[in-house]
């Protein structure tokens, strides 16, 4: 306040302009598009031409239709894949972590489908789910099994997708756990071995609570990229699977958008599909709140 | 202190360089080039570039291609429509025309097609028609022109004819269609297990009922709308045999592999592998087919009610930008791909597509030795008896797409074609006037703006 030499000035205008930067950066990438959208939500509009304002239309619209709503239900229904991936990586960390042969080649091996294309997973796994050739039903086969032709039931499709999903989110659930696994202090579980504590003790009151934050952090990250799941679905089940059993809310919002050219109505269910994550956000963070404890 | 200054600083770099970058993304092409976006795979875009290159040598003018997958095709040009960075050519789905004209995107080309001399007599009028739009219906040969087509894709139905050889039938005639009840009792007669293993593994055929039931409907006097596209009309008798019959096949009369085995991709494949006497081919099937280990060949679907065979004609057009800056070249550009002699033998030596040439076709059916025989069923289907997919014509598919989403317990035998249609009628119905609605007020913003 006091100092206003001709230095500090000059030190001032650098300072703004540094901030202006990501400010301008933030308006132009991200308040605009969103206010953009807003609008739009709220016209009737093909993407091409002219916009016709049509105030809250779009969103009475979307409380009639009833695949919007199936949609959203197929979307609630991928998410029991993610507790039942983040039992299974947390096994396969605790089992990746003990010193057996070709350790690193396994988590190599785990952590393959993690980067590889989602396309390519897609098409590969719609070859292995095929009714008559498929991988899947061949290896049920050994076991007397009949396997269904997946993808076109209505009612193992949506199950089939999970397991996919399953499968292709394991090496990186894993690696996070593996990395807090051995974060824990070895001192917690020295002391509960001289309690005589049993192995199931110690992972129960020593490692399932330390690596707490890891699921947190995996739990709130996958439901926001469960919410959006679009390019297996659009693989796998182009037509959003028998009697939309697939369909996932981004599928059939895009296909409003661009398949119907109804880009007015696709983003108002874009915009009531984000608000919906943000409110299960915020539940979880909250929910996190009370559970957290800090360690002394 | 000194280390937050520099990541400040470099996060500045970092938006401004985005700016600039996006900023050069999107201006025009002033520069005296054409950009042409297309769609297709590794053999088309090959065939495709090598027409160009010719284009640019004969007139000098360069063209730049952008090229995507099928079906990223329409969404990633609409986006660039959003984004004010149209290509001055590109490809437009027949079902897209009339919003891409009620919106301004397309160029009305009727008098520079006019002015280039070429002769529109020579093409097949479905494909020029295709493109034309008179504000309210499509199709129409008075409409104003706002493409050419690209190609034709008539679907035609051919045989085994190996197969039906081995089992001493009749071969079916090429001009005289079969009736429903003659073509069952074909299928019957091939439907058996022929390696003695207790299994089925040899069938009449396995057809997609989305892609096949326009056949059967059309040649049974039925159809989705009434001629002004203003009425769904799925609910009749006709529409319900046609229905019937198709999933009969699997659920009554057993001459198609099971309804759970019949995913589009296991019919396919049955019949490249020879286990069907009957399966749809298009011209884009045709080089696949032809390194088959069996011959087949063309013939007229199955005649309905009616006695008249009946199918569907696919099409893709080439349109002009309404906002590009080099209208007659670009016009240029559309006309020699679609109607340029030389272009055109470039693409049909290539095995993606019937001439769209009228004389060219007359010839390149007359061929000798080549497989199919009848290549000229696939011209009968332009010229005769082929029609526009029920969505083509009409502002938008949502309402056309609702045939299909439920139609699963039908197939399955487990409810009838009469009690589904006249259930999804109605939702048909209400979606068709949803975009006509759309169709009205989109042309009446774009004309007050």
């Amino acid at each position: 306040m006091a100092r206003s030499s001709r230095l500090h000035q000059a030190e001032h205008r650098w300072a703004l302009a540094f901030v202006a930067a990501p400010v301008l950066g933030y308006v132009l990438f991200t308040a605009y598009p969103v206010g953009f959208a807003l609008y739009t939500s709220m016209t009737q509009w093909n993407g091409l031409g002219a916009m016709r304002f049509i105030g809250l239309d779009n969103y009475v619209r979307l409380f009639g239709d009833q695949y919007f709503w199936q949609s959203m239900g197929n979307t609630v229904f991928y998410m029991v894949g993610i507790p039942i991936g983040l039992a299974l990586s947390l096994a396969l960390a605790i089992g990746m972590n003990r010193a057996i042969p070709l350790r690193s080649m396994l988590r190599t091996v785990y952590y393959v489908p993690v980067i590889s294309s989602l396309a390519a997973i897609a098409i590969l796994w719609q070859w292995a789910y095929n009714g008559d050739f498929g991988l899947v039903n061949q290896f049920l086969a050994w076991f007397g099994i009949d396997g269904p032709n997946w993808l076109a039931s209505t009612v193992w499709a949506k199950p089939a997708i999970v397991i996919m999903l399953i499968w292709k989110g394991l090496g990186y659930s894993m690696i996070l756990y593996l990395a807090a696994i051995q974060s824990v202090p070895r001192a917690l579980y020295e002391a509960a071995e001289l309690d005589g504590a049993n192995g199931w003790q110690k992972f129960r009151t020593i490692t399932l609570p330390m690596v707490r934050p890891v699921t947190f952090f995996l739990v709130v990250t996958q439901v926001i990229a469960g919410s959006q799941i679009f390019t297996e679905i659009n693989i796998m089940t182009p037509t959003g699977g028998p009697e939309y059993s697939t369909a996932s809310s981004v599928f059939h919002i895009w296909r409003q958008a661009f398949r119907y050219q109804d880009m007015g109505y696709g983003t108002a269910m874009a915009i009531m599909l984000g608000i919906l994550i943000l409110i299960i956000t915020l539940v979880q963070f909250r929910l996190n709140q009370r559970n957290s404890f800090v360690l002394d | 202190m000194r280390k937050s200054r520099l990541a400040s600083g470099m996060v500045a770099a970092l938006v401004l360089a985005g700016t600039a970058a996006c900023s050069a993304g999107s201006s025009t092409d002033d520069d005296g080039k054409l950009t042409f976006m297309f769609r297709g795979g590794e053999d088309e875009k090959a065939a495709y570039q090598e027409a160009i290159d010719r284009f640019s040598a004969d007139t000098g003018v360069e063209v730049e291609v952008i090229v995507t997958d099928a079906d990223q095709y329409a969404t990633k040009l609409q986006a660039a429509i959003s984004g004010n960075n149209v290509p001055d050519v590109f490809y437009i789905e027949q079902a897209s025309l009339q919003s891409y004209v009620t919106s301004g995107v397309l160029l009305d080309i009727t008098d520079l097609v006019a002015e280039s001399g070429v002769d529109l007599e020579n093409i097949w009028e479905y494909g020029v028609d295709s493109y034309r739009y008179d504000g309210r219906l499509q199709g129409t040969p008075d409409g104003a022109l706002y493409g050419l087509p690209k190609d034709v894709g008539p679907f035609a139905l051919g045989y085994n004819k190996t197969m039906l050889e081995e089992e001493g039938i009749d071969l079916p005639d090429q001009d005289e269609p079969l009736t429903w009840d003659e073509w069952l009792d074909i299928m019957e007669q091939v439907t058996k297990d022929t390696n003695g293993d207790g299994k089925i593994d040899q069938w009449g055929t396995g057809l997609n009922v989305q892609w096949n039931l326009q056949a059967l409907a059309w040649s049974n006097g039925a159809d989705w709308t009434n001629a002004d596209k203003t009425e769904v009309t799925v609910d009749t008798p006709e529409m319900a045999e046609a229905l019937q019959y198709i999933a009969d096949m699997t659920t009554v009369e057993e001459v198609t592999p099971s309804s759970e085995q019949q995913a589009t991709l296991d019919t396919y494949q049955r019949w490249m592998e020879g286990e069907l006497a009957f399966f749809p081919v298009g011209p884009w099937d045709v080089s696949t087919y032809n390194e088959l280990d069996f011959e087949y060949d063309l013939i007229p679907y199955p005649a309905g009610a009616t006695g008249e065979p009946a199918t569907w004609i696919g099409s893709l057009g080439i349109g002009v930008s309404a906002t590009t800056a080099m209208p007659e070249e670009a016009t240029e550009l559309v006309t020699y791909l679609s109607a340029d002699a030389t272009a055109q033998q470039t693409l049909v030596d290539a095995g993606i597509q019937v001439p769209n040439l009228k004389d060219m076709a007359a010839e390149w059916a007359a061929e000798e030795d080549v497989q199919p025989a009848n290549r000229q069923e696939f011209l009968d289907i332009v010229e005769d008896y082929g029609r526009p997919m029920p969505a083509a014509v009409t502002y938008g598919a949502a309402w056309y797409d609702e045939m299909w989403t439920n139609i699963q317990p039908v197939l399955d035998g487990k409810q009838t074609a009469a009690e589904y249609l006249a259930e999804v009628q109605p939702r048909m119905q209400q979606l068709l006037d949803e975009s006509n609605m759309q169709a009205e007020q989109a042309a009446a913003a774009n004309e007050t703006e």
